[in-house]
């Protein structure tokens, strides 16, 4: 138990930084991504898989990933109520822009959340940590060419699940003017 | 999907790159998440006393140690009002003999039957091993002596026919030598007989001679 602290703590100095930007910028919130820090490492103390993994920071940005995308998911299931509504974090500054571009940012979110696990790994370290291929290839225990691969598929299935969204969208909004 | 689709999905994946969270809250997170690991063993100490603290407070947990209470109270006056008891001893004494009479001539019996039992299972199993083991050794010393046998009248049969060869030879051997011996006789009997002849001969051309004479 002592050692896992030790450990814990260690990982806290060196990654935990990046870990909270990770989060706020798959949340788009503060709050959310202090909430969920909290739970990634709660999580790592009890994980047995955590003291298997050979490089415990790649595997604490995966758990990181995941749990972000897991609260969307769960955040579709129980919409929010307006008492727990907070300022999203955004660089633009008018609040027109801050409200627009949160939309967007929360749509393409969304749309990542629906990749596959090891392709959504790939793709938010790419384009959304803007690491190396080669750094992402070590994190995932892959190559630099499958990564690349990786990364190219899924940027291509976003396109695909971007396009179908907003056909949909424009369908219902078709059918409720002819309402 | 148009180029500008294309460009919007760009632009959208660059500003979630480049969005920083303030520092304040930074280290915020990082010093509770901090907190929470160093302090994670009293915390689960303080659960674990808490839950203890929630199972007192219950009125089920009440409501069990009103019954326990009463079953005690029950039990102790009961106690109190019984009869005076027995002396151990004396039963126990008691009841050792009644259950040595009554069973230790059945364990007696029991145990002669079992040991008799596991005698003659096994006597069987040694028997019929004895017997095998007896049926296997006469059939090899049979076929031993056979053997054995065959050889010995092989040779005895060589060794008479070898002196039956032997007499045989001296046998043909001897009568070869009576025949030349008839032979050589014979031989000389004729010459004998044509010396006489001769003469005869002779003697009558003499006699013939004479009478013309």
């Amino acid at each position: 138990m002592q050692d896992r602290q030790k450990e814990l703590l260690e990982l806290l100095d060196r990654s935990g930084a990046n870990l909270y930007t990770l989060l706020t910028r798959l949340t788009l919130r503060e709050d959310i991504a202090e909430e969920l820090m909290q739970e990634l490492f709660i999580k790592l103390i009890n994980s047995r898989s955590f003291d298997k993994a050979g490089n415990p920071e790649a595997y604490a940005h995966r758990a990181a990933i995941n749990l972000a995308f897991d609260w969307r998911r769960s955040r579709k299931r129980n919409p929010l109520r307006l008492d727990q509504i907070r300022e999203p974090a955004s660089n633009d500054s008018s609040a027109l822009g801050k409200l627009v571009q949160a939309e967007e940012l929360d749509e393409i979110l969304n749309a990542i959340g629906q990749l596959k696990k090891v392709p959504r790994e790939a793709f938010v370290m790419r384009y959304i940590q803007q690491e190396s291929y080669d750094y992402i290839a070590e994190q995932l225990g892959k190559t630099s060419h499958h990564v690349r691969a990786l990364c190219s598929r899924a940027l291509n299935h976003l396109r695909e699940i971007l396009a179908h969204n907003r056909h949909r969208c424009s369908g219902k909004e078709t059918q409720n003017v002819k309402k | 999907m148009s180029k500008n689709d294309e460009n919007k999905v760009n632009h959208r994946l660059k500003v979630l790159s480049q969005i920083e969270p303030s520092s304040k809250a930074t280290n915020h997170a990082i010093q509770r998440v901090r907190d929470t690991i160093v302090n994670k063993e009293k915390s689960q100490q303080h659960a674990s006393s808490r839950i203890w603290r929630n199972i007192l407070k219950s009125p089920i947990t009440k409501c069990a140690a009103a019954a326990v209470l009463l079953i005690a109270v029950g039990y102790a006056t009961g106690r109190l009002s019984a009869p005076e008891p027995l002396d151990v001893e004396e039963l126990k004494a008691a009841l050792e003999s009644s259950l040595k009479a009554s069973l230790e001539p059945a364990i007696r019996q029991d145990l002669i039957t079992q040991l008799n039992e596991q005698w003659q299972s096994a006597f069987a199993v040694s028997n019929a091993q004895l017997k095998e083991e007896l049926h296997q050794q006469v059939r090899r010393d049979l076929t031993e002596f056979a053997a054995q046998t065959l050889a010995a009248s092989g040779t005895l049969t060589n060794q008479r026919l070898m002196e039956l060869i032997q007499l045989i030879e001296a046998a043909r051997r001897r009568e070869r030598q009576q025949v030349a011996a008839a032979l050589q006789q014979i031989e000389q009997e004729k010459i004998q007989f044509r010396n006489g002849l001769l003469a005869v001969a002779a003697q009558t051309n003499e006699l013939l001679g004479s009478k013309q004479d």
